[in-house]
């Protein structure tokens, strides 16, 4: 493995010290139901508790959350009471980068030396999101009305144009094919399929039992609700909505939570249940990309991040993205010269759904999971984010 | 076998009472000694009397003392919400309005500032002050020398949640909550002195304990609080889901109790007393960052309502021993370092904690249960989780004496003179433990070649006999084999009171016998009563079908005349006074002392004038299956509850007496398997508590 500077030296994700709920698809579970925040707090409570780690090990917590909640004003210091220990905090938000931004202002402060042990908490409920009222005197309705999970997505205020018309145009640019996103859509399903089939998610993503207010079962959280085994036929016959995006090339709005630790090296050692397995920080970049083309971001994201560091494609032992379409990652392949078959082995947002917020915690956790059973590596986290922006991470396992 | 506890009060034992034919000492002789004669008669003090537990016992001394013409002066810093006229609805229900009025009517309310007594205060002649003012040793000290400089004479006791005598040097009663209702009183004091005897003699029930830091009580609660707590940091479970799961295994809630008294005063109080005992005991009952912060904070334990928890958290095995290792491991070590200090009978000790804790059984019988190596172990076991606790306050020689009778004969104790047996039974509700140790005392008698007994309660620990511990019912739901297994081994217990002596007499001395209670009882041959004593058969209305021959065993000792009698009483629920059972259930009713002498009479085979009344062997023929007068209903669970036990009654009768026991525990048994069961009171209760 080539020796690469950290970005944080004194700071290390403590292995083992993550989880996830499952990410039932919008509308389809009890967290449609629930004020997510809460239900984050409670939940990490009871994967540390699982993970054998005591909440107050704890001395600060960001959060990362994209759709407002309810008491969303008291952000981290309110979450932190659900999770059962009255520490400080604060909430960060970076449309779908949010989670890798999250672990990496966790990083920061754990660097900083100004705490040991810092927890990562990152949620979203896309289902029945909230809708805001803003006065805006400029607007001929003199007041607007968003739901802010659908409206966003249908309107960009930066260009004037939707999330989904990024991905045709983008497709457009590079020429890709549509049969080969069919194809590459159907062996992301194949790879959660056989990660799901081998066990590998009982190692990170922890059932729960919802209760109503009377403190009865309302449902489990046990499932990637609303993902189903797919035929590349099936693929094929989906109307196109835009060049090469269909309904089933194109994740789905989901709900859930995933948490991880950051900590200082000793504590790191002493919180988890590998200390021998060192998790660092490398480096982490984001770029932002000529408007409407946010597909091409990611890579963007990537080449300047092996630009910074001195690595290559050939030095990431574990390869994992956000695509929200799968023309993602075809576009990546092509600007990379990189085989998407080597990626996403062992699932991604496309497959299991994109709650926002926790969408790249989730996928950082995989990646990291992966990278251990493959003795070590770098890993190679990246993703694209409202606005046209890319970000991508490098972490190193060891 | 044991010591019986009366004695630590120095009230004699159980069988001087018969023997004596009377109690031993009444609360009119006592009031004259400690309030002084009719006529010259002084008064009760309460200071901190609008607290919580000032205005709790206000009521509670006032209500008794009252008819004896000792007025209660209610002692408080001006400005103090009133917190004795938040009591009177309650004293309304308890008593009726003109009871309640006279009680309130008897309080005398005054203001102080803290240094002077008002002046008006000697002309009600002040002969005892019950001190229930903050826990602040200096403020008390300063109190009670404010009282004596002005009352030389006056008897001091606190409340205190947990100073020592040593500390105070005043008598110390420590009262549980609820406060108004709750008997028992911990007193320290270097012997048992008239006062607290004149509260045995008032219907409560006074229980001595040594001089040391906090109480029984205290150091059970708190402790388990404080181990639930402890248990919380260790593993992340919330404390409303730890409280489900303590009330699944022993029966309290302590951090629901925190919020119900107040978590602001009850937070507070709690981390006062392990606060203290931590100096002197050291880390067992170290407070830890959990508690301080409630104690700062005095924020509830339960999340606020608009948080009620979403997430629901459960167990496997693994974590469930971890569980029991921080919850029992610390409540075995607290409990040896009480037994080492010898802080009370162990009887006491034990009941301390079903009766002011809510703990389901005692901590000494679950100690029991588990056996001194496996107590031993799960101490081990906490420590290797708690290192710290293990450097002190740790006495694992004390479960050696886990054999002896006063470990053994906890809730049923027994005497003898050579020639009658006295088995006296302190616990108030029947279990799988009174049974176990009923059988014991009746080996034990029978070894020493006694004929004739008397079953009684204790005249201490056990005021009523209110019925069959219906957890004990748990397990039969999911499995009715276990329902009538249950059945077998109390009704075979209950029919040695019958078969086992020449002459067995049951003796009614409290407030009630109900239930399974009563069914015991009714197997002796011969059955008085107190005549006020409420009886009756309350299983209709849970419902369950009796399980200790109830349906059967009263009808084959009555003529058929007497079957609507207790055809009503068992179809309805509805009890009746025990002067109005005679002849049918009992044999006698009347006053207490004349039920005494009469038992004694009884079994010392001397004349007594009552005939007994035989058990018939064969089947019982023509038995109706209505009862005349029997109100109709529209509740139909109360129809089919009824029709169930009908049924019983009709099979159960129907077969000669030596298999009728066998079809009554099969029904019974297999009644509790019903959905009429499972969405009754017991199974209802058996959902919320167990299935978490």
């Amino acid at each position: 493995m080539k020796e690469v500077k950290s970005m944080f030296p004194r700071a290390r994700i403590p292995y083992g010290t993550w989880g996830s709920s499952y990410f039932p698809a919008w509308q389809m579970s009890p967290l449609a139901e629930v004020n997510i925040s809460q239900f984050a707090g409670e939940a990490m409570a009871n994967i540390l508790g699982k993970r054998k780690v005591s909440r107050k090990e704890l001395e600060y917590l960001v959060i990362g959350s994209t759709i407002p909640w309810h008491w969303k004003f008291w952000n981290a210091p309110v979450v932190a009471s659900c999770f059962g220990h009255r520490i400080p905090g604060y909430q960060t938000e970076q449309a779908c980068a949010t989670g890798l931004t999250s672990v990496v202002l966790a990083g920061s402060e754990v660097n900083s030396e100004s705490y040991d042990v810092v927890g990562v908490l990152t949620f979203d409920r896309t289902s029945d999101s909230p809708v805001g009222v803003f006065p805006e005197r400029r607007s001929y309705r003199r007041t607007e009305v968003i739901a802010d999970v659908w409206d966003n997505f249908g309107f960009d205020p930066s260009t004037g144009g939707a999330m989904i018309a990024t991905a045709g145009l983008t497709a457009r640019k590079y020429k890709i094919n549509r049969s080969e996103v069919d194809e590459l859509t159907y062996l992301r399903y194949k790879q959660y399929f056989e990660a799901k089939n081998s066990g590998f998610f009982n190692r990170y993503l922890f059932p729960f039992d919802v209760l109503n207010v009377q403190g009865k079962l309302v449902g489990k959280i046990s499932e990637d609700v609303g993902v189903r085994q797919i035929t590349l036929q099936s693929l094929k016959e989906q109307r196109e909505l835009d060049s090469c995006i269909t309904s089933g090339t194109q994740t789905h709005a989901a709900d859930g939570m995933a948490t991880i630790l950051v900590a200082s090296p000793g504590k790191a050692k002493e919180l988890s249940s590998k200390p021998e397995i060192n998790i660092e920080f490398i480096a982490k970049v984001d770029i932002r990309t000529l408007p409407g083309l946010m597909p091409e971001s990611p890579g963007m994201a990537v080449q300047k991040l092996l630009q910074r560091t001195g690595l290559t494609m050939d030095d990431m032992a574990v390869v994992k993205n956000h695509n929200p379409f799968a023309v993602n990652d075809a576009i990546f392949a092509k600007t990379m010269k990189y085989d998407w078959a080597k990626m996403n082995k062992t699932g991604c947002s496309l497959v299991w759904g994109h709650p926002q917020a926790p969408t790249l915690t989730r996928i950082l956790i995989e990646a990291l999971e992966e990278a251990v059973d493959l003795g070590g590596g770098y890993v190679l986290v990246f993703g694209c984010a409202a606005g046209d922006v890319g970000t991508a991470g490098i972490f190193r396992v060891s | 076998m044991r010591p019986s506890t009366l004695q630590t009060l120095g009230l004699g034992s159980v069988i001087e009472i018969f023997q004596n034919g009377k109690l031993p000492v009444s609360a009119d002789e006592l009031v004259d000694r400690v309030f002084g004669k009719a006529g010259n008669r002084g008064a009760l003090v309460i200071t901190g009397a609008n607290g919580i537990v000032g205005a709790g016992k206000t009521m509670q001394l006032g209500s008794r003392l009252e008819s004896f013409g000792i007025p209660i002066i209610a002692l408080d810093f001006p400005g103090i919400p009133d917190g004795i006229a938040k009591q009177y609805p309650g004293l309304v229900r308890a008593f009726g309005k003109g009871n309640a009025n006279k009680v309130m009517g008897n309080i005398i309310k005054y203001s102080y500032d803290g240094k002077t007594l008002p002046k008006a205060l000697a002309s009600h002649n002040p002969k005892f002050l019950l001190e229930a003012i903050p826990e602040i040793l200096d403020i008390k000290k300063d109190h009670y020398k404010t009282f004596r400089e002005m009352f030389p004479e006056i008897d001091i006791w606190s409340v205190t949640s947990g100073f020592p005598r040593s500390s105070l040097g005043v008598g110390i009663a420590h009262p549980a909550f609820p406060h108004e209702v709750n008997k028992i009183w911990e007193i320290v004091e270097p012997a048992p002195s008239a006062s607290s005897k004149l509260l045995w003699a008032l219907g409560l029930i006074p229980m001595p304990v040594s001089d040391n830091w906090s109480f029984v009580l205290d150091v059970f609660f708190c402790g388990l609080t404080l181990a639930g707590s402890r248990f919380s940091e260790a593993s992340n479970m919330p404390y409303w889901k730890i409280d489900k799961y303590i009330r699944k295994y022993l029966g309290p809630n302590p951090f629901r109790a925190h919020d119900a008294i107040g978590a602001a005063g009850a937070n507070f109080l709690s981390w006062s007393c392990l606060h203290h005992l931590s100096k002197h005991y050291g880390e067992l009952f170290a407070p830890n960052q959990t508690f301080d912060e409630k104690k700062e904070s005095g924020q509830n334990w339960y999340p606020l309502d608009h948080f009620r928890p979403l997430v629901d958290w459960s167990m496997n095995e693994k974590e469930t021993a971890e569980f029991n290792a921080w919850i029992l491991g610390s409540l075995f070590q607290m409990t040896s370092l009480m037994i080492h200090e010898n802080r009370t009978h162990l009887s006491q000790m034990n009941l301390i904690g079903e009766l002011c804790a809510q703990f389901r059984k005692g901590m000494l019988a679950t100690i029991r249960s588990y056996g001194a190596d496996a107590t031993r172990k799960i101490v081990g076991d906490y420590h290797k989780l708690h290192p710290a606790a293990a450097e002190k306050a740790w006495h694992p020689e004390v479960f050696e004496k886990i054999d002896s009778p006063e470990w053994q004969q906890l809730y049923v104790n027994a005497e003898h003179d050579g020639k009658v047996g006295v088995i006296s039974i302190n616990r108030e509700i029947y279990n799988y433990d009174v049974n176990t140790e009923l059988d014991k005392a009746i080996d034990w008698l029978k070894a020493a070649g006694i004929k004739n007994v008397i079953v009684t309660g204790d005249f201490h620990l056990s005021t009523q006999m209110i019925g069959a511990d219906t957890t004990d019912f748990f397990p039969a739901i999911e499995n009715p084999a276990k329902g009538v297994e249950l059945c077998n081994a109390w009704s075979a217990t209950a029919r040695r009171l019958y078969n086992d002596f020449k002459t067995s007499v049951g003796v009614i001395n409290g407030k009630r016998c109900f239930g399974g209670f009563l069914e015991l009882m009714m197997h002796c041959q011969y059955l008085v009563a107190e005549e006020n004593a409420v009886l009756g058969m309350p299983e209709v209305t849970l419902p369950v079908i009796p399980g200790m021959e109830g349906c059967h065993w009263p009808f084959r000792k009555v003529k058929p005349e007497n079957y609507p009698n207790l055809l009503l009483l068992l179809l309805t629920g509805k009890p009746v006074k025990a002067k109005e059972s005679v002849g049918w259930l009992t044999d006698y009713a009347g006053p207490l002392e004349e039920t005494i002498k009469l038992a004694w009479k009884i079994a010392s085979d001397a004349d007594h004038g009552l005939k007994k009344r035989e058990v018939v062997a064969d089947n019982l023929k023509n038995m109706p299956k209505e009862a005349p007068g029997l109100e109709d209903t529209d509740d139909t669970s109360l129809e089919e509850a009824r029709k169930a036990i009908v049924g019983c009654i009709q099979n159960s009768c129907n077969a000669p007496l030596s298999e009728a026991v066998s079809i009554q525990s099969k029904l019974s048994g297999n009644f509790m398997t019903t959905t009429l069961f499972k969405k009754g009171a017991i199974g209802t209760a058996y959902a919320k508590t167990w299935l978490v």
